[in-house]
């Protein structure tokens, strides 16, 4: 009983603390909750559309003007400029007034009547994958497209329509981009990116609530103060003060950011209830882990903010995790992150069960205890320390 | 006279530099380590170029030799590879929810009896965009597939009507394009990647350290004996303290170009000693970026640091090198230019991706050059601090 009265007055004290401090309330209140609108906003028309392409076309016969229609009809490209020379479009390209050249040759209208195949170059500024992609789907496409009609029309011509139909797609296909139908970036993007935030905020907040301490009590982490004698009552405490804050602020990102711009949103609530509690624990206590390398406030910056970026990339979220070298995937389940952002995908843009993400789960609970266990003892040598200190 | 006189106070405040930064792990942490780490990692992370062997599934009720030659031609890909057959559909979706394939293709019963009797049968298949880059590698592999599927049947009924092979082709695929990646013919992911991701990183760092190294003076209340080794000038007091840092810093992106360009063997065709002047100039035009921010807040250190991290993190996005900039809001597209990854991102693209006269980058550099400019605004703030302001935690 007095045990649990000293961890909810750890508790009060460390959230009246937080309250009082602008610098941490910056990193758990503010950031949080800014940060996700920031980043869908900037993220918000998710697909490029209309990719400036300059068009050199030595053919200028009806059927290359019809490609060039075509390519330009597409959403993807938009040709912005009809070059007389090679020379001409590459100017545009230094210009960044186009971001790829179609060349059609002088040949292409004769190779198709003589029967031969004849070659479009595309050329691409690779200043960004997505220009590429747009140039590569649009102009593939077109000359699909074209390629069936010439088969039907040159060489296999039927005698109905549906005939000629069907010659011109013996089989025809469907493609399904799932769980992100247009192939956006937010939607791609910001559903692990909540996670990582969440992340990076607690290693910032309770790492400069950590730094605060020290300053206050001559490089100890913990308060001479009788209540802080139970490293193990000292760790719930002040991680209770986190996860309320936080499960808002996860309830907020579920929610409100989801909704507000239009992200999937397959999850349940309960599943991702039972999924981010073990995550924000496993943050909560990697946090007051790496909270001891923080011996002043501002400290916890320059550790913390550079690795969102690798995090982001070692997770398997951008760059796929059967790529990822085995030594990298070691180093990848020591954060909370790499589960956290993996399953919150799973669970909310694909709508999976708490059975589909049984691996992660694991793997959170797994890093819930052992962070537990290695903060309690971080907390237990500084009590010590103290006591030592006392009694010389 | 006085010229060597602020060259020995310069060397003074140099000195004390060192001392503290020789006190101090921290800065060892984000000066050396993290930045070496973090070349090593990217490299090593994407050294494949290309993610390869991405594991796809087959719902196949159809079962015939046709069904097997779609296996065969999904598994020539260097992108994709057959993990699993499943019975239904809904198996194959828990799979995609379980993460144990990306995509997978769905071939309905009766799909080749369809097709022998001419009546354009549908095969689906299905990739999961909630993961980008390994969806779109499938999309674009299973889309290759299920055209040469079709056009495998056409060139059976042309070779029944006596076309040789090349006719056949040129009747089935008039049209070719072909796709110059200009540069980065292989889509090397890591070229295009690390070449900005590790700047980024980079800039972030000297942003923080510089607006840490000077806040640290306020908050150890050390500012004003600092202040008077400069002699009360404010342009000797932080260029003495910064000039370290710049050295270091200088160094390490030196490091990084003889990484990429020598080891590595990405692409530089303006020549690495461009792109070494580049750096360099990004480096202390963060640098010159992080005092102006300090002197905008007039010495509050937690407000200039949250500055910074916001800064330095938002850049990896308003850099455009992943989401063009061109795509975004008009305000955003604009806002980018505040940002030196922005700048180093163009010049790199214009200098050493795409090898382009330096005449075309000039606004990125004059941008740089403008950055570097902005301390001389908050000159008289800095006096104001020195003398008048305290630390606030």
């Amino acid at each position: 009983m007095k045990s649990i009265r000293t961890v909810f007055r750890i508790w009060y004290d460390e959230l009246a603390d937080l309250f009082r401090d602008k610098g941490i309330l910056i990193f758990i209140l503010f950031v949080p909750l800014a940060y996700p609108l920031l980043y869908s906003w900037v993220y918000t028309n998710e697909v490029v559309r209309e990719v400036p392409a300059a068009v050199v076309d030595d053919s200028r016969t009806a059927q290359s003007r019809a490609f060039i229609r075509r390519v330009d009809a597409t959403p993807d490209v938009e040709i912005v400029a009809h070059c007389t020379t090679v020379a001409e479009a590459e100017e545009l390209l230094r210009r960044r007034e186009a971001f790829g050249i179609i060349r059609i040759p002088e040949s292409f209208t004769k190779d198709i009547w003589h029967g031969d195949q004849t070659f479009v170059g595309i050329y691409s500024d690779m200043s960004s994958m997505l220009y590429y992609k747009a140039l590569l789907l649009a102009t593939t496409k077109v000359s699909l497209e074209m390629n069936a009609d010439i088969k039907v029309e040159r060489y296999m011509h039927g005698t109905t329509d549906r005939q000629d139909e069907i010659q011109h797609t013996p089989i025809e296909y469907d493609y399904v981009a799932l769980y992100n139908p247009q192939s956006g970036f937010a939607a791609f993007l910001i559903p692990p990116v909540l996670m990582l935030i969440l992340q990076q905020t607690l290693l910032l907040g309770v790492g400069m609530s950590a730094g605060r301490t020290r300053e206050r009590f001559r490089g100890s982490l913990v308060p001479f103060h009788r209540d802080y004698k139970n490293p193990v009552s000292i760790v719930l405490g002040k991680a209770a003060a986190y996860f309320g804050i936080y499960f808002a602020m996860a309830v907020y990102a579920f929610t409100i950011v989801t909704h507000g711009f239009a992200l999937p949103q397959l999850g349940d609530l309960a599943t991702l209830t039972a999924f981010v509690t073990p995550f924000l624990l496993a943050c909560i206590f990697l946090a007051m882990v790496l909270s001891s390398l923080v011996w002043r406030r501002e400290d916890c910056i320059l550790l913390f903010v550079s690795l969102s970026v690798p995090l982001l990339f070692i997770s398997g979220v951008s760059w796929p995790w059967p790529s990822i070298p085995a030594f990298w995937k070691g180093v990848a389940c020591l954060f909370p992150s790499t589960f956290g952002m993996n399953g919150y995908v799973r669970i909310q843009s694909t709508g999976a069960t708490l059975s589909d993400v049984a691996f992660e789960l694991r793997g959170l609970w797994i890093q819930t205890g052992v962070y537990f266990v290695a903060a309690c003892l971080i907390y237990r040598k500084q009590i010590r320390r103290i006591a030592n200190r006392c009694r010389r | 006279m006085k010229y060597r006189g602020i060259v020995e106070r310069l060397k003074a405040i140099f000195r004390r530099e060192l001392g503290i930064f020789s006190r101090r792990p921290i800065f060892l942490f984000c000066m050396i380590v993290m930045p070496v780490v973090c070349v090593v990692f990217f490299t090593s992370l994407m050294r494949a170029g290309l993610p390869t062997d991405l594991p796809m599934g087959l719902v196949d009720e159809d079962r015939t030799h046709v069904t097997r030659i779609l296996v065969r031609t999904m598994e020539t890909f260097e992108a994709s590879e057959f993990a699993a057959c499943y019975d239904s559909f809904s198996e194959a979706r828990e799979a995609v929810q379980r993460g144990e394939i990306y995509g997978f293709f769905y071939i309905p019963k009766g799909t080749t009896e369809q097709a022998m009797a001419s009546k354009q049968p549908r095969v689906s298949f299905y990739t999961n965009e909630a993961y980008f880059v390994p969806g779109t590698l499938l999309m674009k592999d299973m889309t290759m597939t299920s055209e040469i599927l079709s056009l495998a049947l056409t060139r059976e009924t042309l070779y029944a009507k006596g076309y040789d092979e090349r006719a056949a082709m040129a009747a089935i695929r008039p049209i070719v394009t072909e796709a110059h990646p200009l540069n980065n013919p292989t889509l090397d992911y890591s070229v295009y990647l690390s070449n900005i991701v590790l700047p980024g990183i980079l800039i972030l760092l000297i942003m923080l350290s510089t607006t840490y190294t000077i806040g640290l003076e306020w908050k150890q209340r050390t500012q004003r004996a600092w202040f008077r080794m400069a002699d009360y000038s404010v342009t000797t007091a932080l260029v003495g303290k910064l000039l370290p840092q710049t050295v270091l810093y200088a160094l390490m992106i030196v490091f990084y170009d003889v990484y990429l360009y020598r080891f590595m063997g990405f692409p530089c065709r303006c020549g690495i000693a461009a792109m070494m002047g580049i750096g360099i100039l990004t480096v202390v035009a963060s640098q010159a970026f992080g005092v102006f921010l300090f002197g905008v807040f007039s010495g509050q250190m937690r407000l200039a640091m949250c500055l910074s991290s916001l800064w330095g993190i938002l850049s990896f996005s308003l850099a455009g090198f992943t989401y063009p900039t061109t795509a975004m809001a008009p305000v955003l597209e604009r806002l980018a230019a505040l940002f030196p990854l922005r700048h180093y991102y163009l010049l790199y693209v214009d200098q050493a991706l795409n090898g382009y006269p330096i005449a075309y980058a000039w606004p990125s550099v004059v941008a740089l050059l403008l950055f570097i400019m902005l301390p001389l605004a908050v000159n008289g703030r800095y006096r104001a601090a020195f003398l008048k302001y305290h630390y606030k935690p």
